[in-house]
């Protein structure tokens, strides 16, 4: 008896503090978006360590990674999340293109079979997060069937997703055709690289939080 | 339905004894081909998959890797080539509207028959420290 209620109040105690902070934040999006770059900046902003190794050879993050308990202020609120960065979603993978940037053919087949694992690994995760950051280089094509099934998916299991269009300090980067191709979500342009209009970013990060909490507030009514 | 074993290429009838047991070359692995896929190759409108040896196992030992450890390989694998591809080592092709869908992992077909879905399995894997039942082995014996 006494244990059924140590446990009644556990899992109470857990579920309030659960709904209250430690957002599991997801970063999803096409390969070399800069889907880790982004969560680095958030971690070096506020953790001062960073996640993840990036590189210019696309799927340089073939497993799931993760950041605990990273404290973001803003206007002096504070919210705890969870970072989880996933490997890039691709509908091919070859192992020549990575020859293209010097690979030998062994670690280039090695490389687009951890790949191909990889983006099965990232779409299994994704009930388990409790909002997206879809990560899109605002130098490319918005319109691609990754960056469709991503959303359509996000949207179709109720998870509240941000857009950030990345790579607004390089010369050819349009915010416009991303917020044309997605009009119903909000994008937030920026630079992970340099850090360029994080703050933005982060006031949106806080929405986000804002919205899954009502969400669950109106699932367990 | 047919399959052609991934190692040596050889083709079988649905209800081949061979599935079960394993192709003569000892493989347990088999492409699953549609009905009008065969038909096409029968009529030789389009090649069947055409591989040299090495390429045929260094394809079985990455499929052997993407499923993990999981799977009870000494039964048959028939592959879930709607989910994903291989054209060859190392090239993959993945359909993600497939892969979004949350199949089971384990089809059973028949007797001593499954067809698996990858991407499923990878569920269990990320979950292997909460209570879970052994659906994998369950579903594999006969």
């Amino acid at each position: 008896m006494i244990k059924a209620i140590k446990d009644f109040m556990r899992k109470l105690f857990s579920g309030l503090f659960s709904i209250k902070n430690n957002f599991k934040m997801g970063f999803y999006g096409p390969p070399n978006s800069g889907k880790t770059t982004l969560a680095n900046r958030i971690c070096k902003d506020w953790t001062g360590d960073e996640l993840g190794k990036t590189s210019k050879i696309p799927h340089e993050t073939r497993e799931i990674q993760f950041k605990e308990k990273v404290e973001i202020e803003y206007k002096g609120n504070k919210l705890t999340f969870k970072l989880i960065d996933t490997p890039g979603i691709s509908t091919k993978i070859d192992y020549e293109d990575f020859m293209k940037f010097g690979l030998n053919e062994k670690d280039a087949k090695k490389r687009a079979k951890e790949a191909t694992r990889g983006v099965i690994e990232s779409i299994r995760w994704l009930d388990d997060m409790d909002m997206v950051v879809v990560v899109l280089d605002g130098t490319k094509n918005p319109y691609t069937q990754v960056n469709i099934t991503i959303i359509g998916n996000l949207v179709a299991r109720k998870i509240p997703v941000l857009i950030v269009a990345n790579k607004s300090d390089q010369r050819n980067f349009n915010v416009k055709k991303i917020e044309a191709a997605f009009p119903q979500y909000r994008v937030v342009s920026l630079s992970a690289k340099f850090g360029k209009n994080m703050e933005e970013f982060y006031e949106n990060a806080f929405a986000l939080a804002k919205q899954r909490r009502s969400m669950k507030k109106k699932r367990k009514r | 339905m047919s399959h052609q074993c991934v190692r040596c290429g050889k083709f079988y009838e649905d209800v081949s004894e061979e599935i079960l047991k394993g192709c003569t070359c000892g493989s347990h692995f088999f492409f699953f081909i549609k009905k009008e896929e065969m038909k096409q190759i029968k009529e030789e409108q389009i090649k069947p998959i055409d591989l040299t040896l090495t390429e045929r196992k260094e394809i079985e030992e990455d499929i052997r890797e993407i499923i993990g450890p999981d799977i009870d390989l000494s039964k048959p694998v028939i592959l879930d080539l709607e989910s994903i591809r291989i054209k060859k080592p190392g090239q993959f092709e993945i359909d993600l509207v497939s892969l979004f869908k949350r199949k089971p992992l384990v089809y059973r077909l028949e007797d001593g028959k499954y067809y698996i879905d990858i991407a499923t399995t990878f569920q269990l894997k990320k979950n292997f420290d909460e209570v879970q039942p052994n659906y994998n082995k369950e579903e594999t014996e006969e």
